[in-house]
């Protein structure tokens, strides 16, 4: 804001301010961006921004879900969890399968199964909720506890790391020199803001999360919508479980522990309602973006990780003030 | 503490009005009002919809302020400026909507807000044991064998009813207001409900009862004040009276409604039937056939079961018996997405709460419903979109500036266009109206009703329920009448005035 003041003398005033209405996480995201370029050592380098692009993809990939999840007025705490399943679900295929069938075969298998646990543990969630009640923060915090154990059940306890040669170029590898999940991170972007934006189905998860009496009263299916969103984001958590395994090469239950609070965070830093009914793909891009960028700056500023999340609290708490106060302003 | 202590000094309230005036920017909703009510009666207060009943109890209880005159309580002038100055006046009233907390016990709810206290061990806290004595002696008092201790959720609505009454005269009040008390109860309860007004007449309690029960005043009531377009029309008392005067009252010479030349409609093969409907609790056996090009009429008093029926034919809730044809084909029992594919469209009479998603832009609204056909392969844009949005906005006349401004930003009688343009997108073969002119200006409520009118001489069947009778005289082809979840006749609005309609919705077929 310092810096929008700064910038601005007399009768130019309103501009920028209107500016900073519209797009007050792009513009914070911008000034981050800056401070870190001059004040964290080595932030600009290529390869500290492909790394932050590259953790920041792992994220992402389920954040632009969670956000169709939370816009439908639903939310989703088990995706740390997902993502530990999934990881261990591919290892395991790999591990039992590949003697039989091949390295690759077996992963692509443990792949369709991870993604088809995924998308149904999602989508059962969503009827949960119809059929019983129950409501979704409910069911995901018992997927959030149970999930883990199952992981840790079927690798035994220990990382299962027997992967084919070149499995660890999905999570760590590079093409035409960028890492490869951000391509992932990328088309999924593209996918969910076009899925959200151009097709009925994007239409009506607004409308439920909105409103759902009058979404059901205009006819639409508000139960499948949710229970498709949430099957959706249990897919994408199933695609960054698995990239996450590859880059650390092991399938273990202890993966991504948190990570659900990051993914909901960003979601929330990017300007979507948790009320339901409001919220962009693009503003949880800028949210994911500036989470990443915070963290790996205080990392090379060498900020202590206890600092780091009080930080990120302040930051969540921050933006959905902010938020607020534009709601009111606008 | 004396509040549970029975008062034996008859609480005398004698309640006059002088000149009362309430404004509402340019709306007179109360003009020039002079009555006195007498001590230790039951005073009937009875006006259609918007005469001015509502503002009157709103003023008594404090909720609203005069705009001029004086109102006096036992010949000392009032000046009420919030509920609390009338209750220290003594007077406490029992709204329509019951305010009980239904998860706590019935003593707990009684004292609410003012929980007796004792000392434990040096600490302040809940004397539940006296909160109960006290609650028990309050209900024996007024003859009733409820046990204070029952979560009030575990009561029937009538003895929530009975309860929130005790609550009021926990407060010891001279005056008790009792706002349509029986709207929700079964005639078992409300016999019960009548026993505790004796007895509180008896103690000497001034109350003013209002409802729209024809037969209640006569039986429970000592006078009837009528009120109409808000001025004082006169007060009669009961003994002397007939349903025929109070309505004549409430009326006056009510002109004829103008309506307007419509086609004949041909009554040979209907396009939706309705046969036996049951929904147990809301409505019973209700059968009726629509036809192509008919406006069909439901009247009703509020709680006769209208909306209930609306909702359960287009599948927003479940029915318990009886079958619904569309078009000849079965639809018993289908979703409001398969209605709607079917060809209904039903615009819900809260369109503030469940007609419109507020957070969107108007154009989506409109788009809301008929996503599917709009959308190819499913995907859809605002190009695709638009024509749907600029036709509605036309032909509705729909004031909204850019469309793709939140629909809430829009005036009421807009914000219902855009819930109808919204089912007329989706090219429904029959559509609901419930309630399309609640809360609209004159100019918009006519706009409806020409589009109503425009689209029946289209082929477009529909029913049309409004809770002023005029409008369903003037709008409608034919009128269902309904009482108590029943249909009890069948009128021509040609040849039926607002007085005969009136005594039917009140009185069911009996009279």
């Amino acid at each position: 804001m310092t810096l929008v003041s700064q910038t601005t003398e007399g009768d130019g005033q309103n501009v920028p301010l209107r500016l900073l209405k519209t797009y007050p996480m792009e513009i914070i995201l911008a000034a981050l961006v800056l401070f870190l370029i001059l004040m964290a050592p080595g932030f600009a380098s290529t390869a500290n921004i492909l790394n932050v692009l590259r953790t920041v993809a792992m994220l992402g990939i389920i954040a632009f879900g969670m956000t169709a999840v939370i816009i439908s007025g639903e939310i989703d705490l088990s995706v740390g969890a997902g993502v530990a399943l999934a990881g261990c679900i591919v290892a395991w295929f790999a591990d039992a399968y590949t003697d039989a069938i091949g390295g690759w075969s077996a992963v692509i298998l443990g792949f369709a199964v991870a993604l088809t646990v995924g998308f149904s543990l999602g989508y059962l969630t969503g009827r949960f909720r119809q059929w019983f009640n129950v409501p979704t923060f409910i069911t995901t915090l018992a997927l959030f506890a149970a999930l883990r154990g199952v992981a840790n059940l079927i690798t035994g306890g220990f990382p299962l790391s027997t992967f084919p040669a070149g499995f660890d170029f999905l999570g760590g590898g590079y093409l035409f020199g960028i890492p490869f999940p951000v391509y992932i991170f990328a088309l999924t972007f593209a996918a969910m803001h076009f899925l959200m934006k151009y097709t009925s189905f994007g239409r009506e998860v607004y409308a439920v999360g909105g409103n759902m009496e009058a979404a059901r009263l205009s006819g639409i299916d508000i139960w499948k919508v949710k229970a498709l969103t949430l099957g959706l984001t249990g897919a994408l958590t199933a695609i960054s479980g698995t990239l996450i395994a590859s880059q650390i090469g092991a399938g273990t239950g202890t993966t991504a522990t948190g990570m659900e609070l990051d993914v909901i965070a960003a979601v929330i830093i990017g300007g979507t309602s948790l009320f339901g009914g409001k919220g962009r793909i693009w503003g949880t891009l800028i949210g994911v973006l500036f989470l990443g960028c915070i963290s790996n700056g205080m990392t090379l500023m060498n900020v202590s990780e206890y600092w780091q999340y009080v930080v990120r609290g302040g930051i969540i708490l921050g933006a959905v003030l902010l938020n607020q106060v534009l709601e009111r302003v606008r | 503490m004396t509040y549970s202590q029975p008062r034996t000094d008859a609480a005398q309230g004698r309640l006059a009005f002088r000149s009362v005036t309430k404004r509402y920017g340019p709306t007179v909703a109360l003009s020039e009002f002079t009555h006195e009510f007498a001590p230790g009666r039951v005073h009937a207060l009875m006006g259609k919809n918007g005469s001015g009943k509502s503002t009157l109890i709103k003023l008594l209880a404090g909720v609203t302020e005069p705009t001029s005159g004086t109102i006096s309580v036992n010949g000392r002038d009032q000046a009420f400026t919030s509920p609390h100055d009338a209750f220290d006046a003594g007077i406490v009233t029992v709204h329509q909507e019951l305010s009980l907390v239904p998860e706590l016990s019935v003593g707990e709810n009684i004292f609410l807000g003012r929980l007796p206290h004792t000392r434990r061990a040096g600490f302040r806290v809940v004397d539940w044991k006296g909160l109960h004595r006290r609650a028990a002696e309050l209900l024996s008092d007024m003859g009733l064998t409820i046990d204070s201790r029952k979560p009030v959720s575990a009561l029937s609505v009538g003895q929530q009813q009975v309860v929130e009454i005790v609550k009021a005269m926990s407060f010891n009040p001279s005056i008790l207001l009792l706002d349509e008390p029986t709207s929700a109860l079964a005639s078992k309860e409300v016999k019960q409900l009548f026993a505790l007004i004796e007895r509180l007449r008896a103690r000497g309690v001034t109350m003013i009862y209002i409802t729209h029960r024809m037969s209640e005043l006569f039986e429970i009531a000592d006078t009837c004040t009528v009120i109409r377009d808000g001025h004082y029309i006169g007060a009669v008392e009961m003994r002397a009276t007939s349903p025929a005067e109070i309505v004549g009252m409430m009326f006056g010479d009510a002109a004829r409604t103008t309506r307007p030349p419509r086609q004949a409609i041909d009554r040979v093969k209907p396009l939706l039937e309705v046969r036996g409907l049951t929904r147990a609790g809301h409505f019973n056996d209700v059968s009726f056939d629509l036809y192509r090009g008919e406006i069909l009429g439901i009247a009703g008093l509020l709680g006769s079961g209208r909306t209930e029926l609306m909702r359960a034919i287009f599948g927003a809730d479940r029915i318990d018996a009886g079958t619904v044809h569309l078009e000849g084909r079965s639809m018993t029992g289908a979703t409001p997405s398969q209605m709607r594919a079917a060809g209904l469209g039903y615009t819900p009479e809260n369109r503030k709460e469940v007609g419109l998603v507020q957070s969107l832009p108007t154009a989506d609204n409109l788009c809301m419903a008929s996503l599917g056909p709009i959308a190819r392969n499913g995907l859809i844009s605002r190009r695709r979109e638009q024509p749907h949005v600029d036709r509605q906005i036309v032909d509705l006349h729909i004031k909204c500036g850019d469309p793709e401004l939140p629909v809430s930003s829009l005036s009421g009688g807009n914000q219902q266009k855009v819930v109808i343009g919204k089912w007329l997108n989706t090219a429904p073969s029959v559509m609901f109206f419930d309630e399309p002119s609640r809360g609209v200006d004159v100019q918009a409520k006519r706009q409806i009703f020409d589009i109503i009118w425009q689209k029946a001489s289209e082929g477009l069947s529909s029913i049309f329920v409004s809770t002023e009778l005029e409008e369903v005289l003037e709008v409608a082809d034919r009128i269902l009448v309904m009482h108590h979840g029943s249909v009890v006749a069948e009128v021509d609005p040609t040849r039926t005035d607002l007085t005969q309609l009136y005594g039917l919705c009140m009185e069911g077929a009996s009279k």
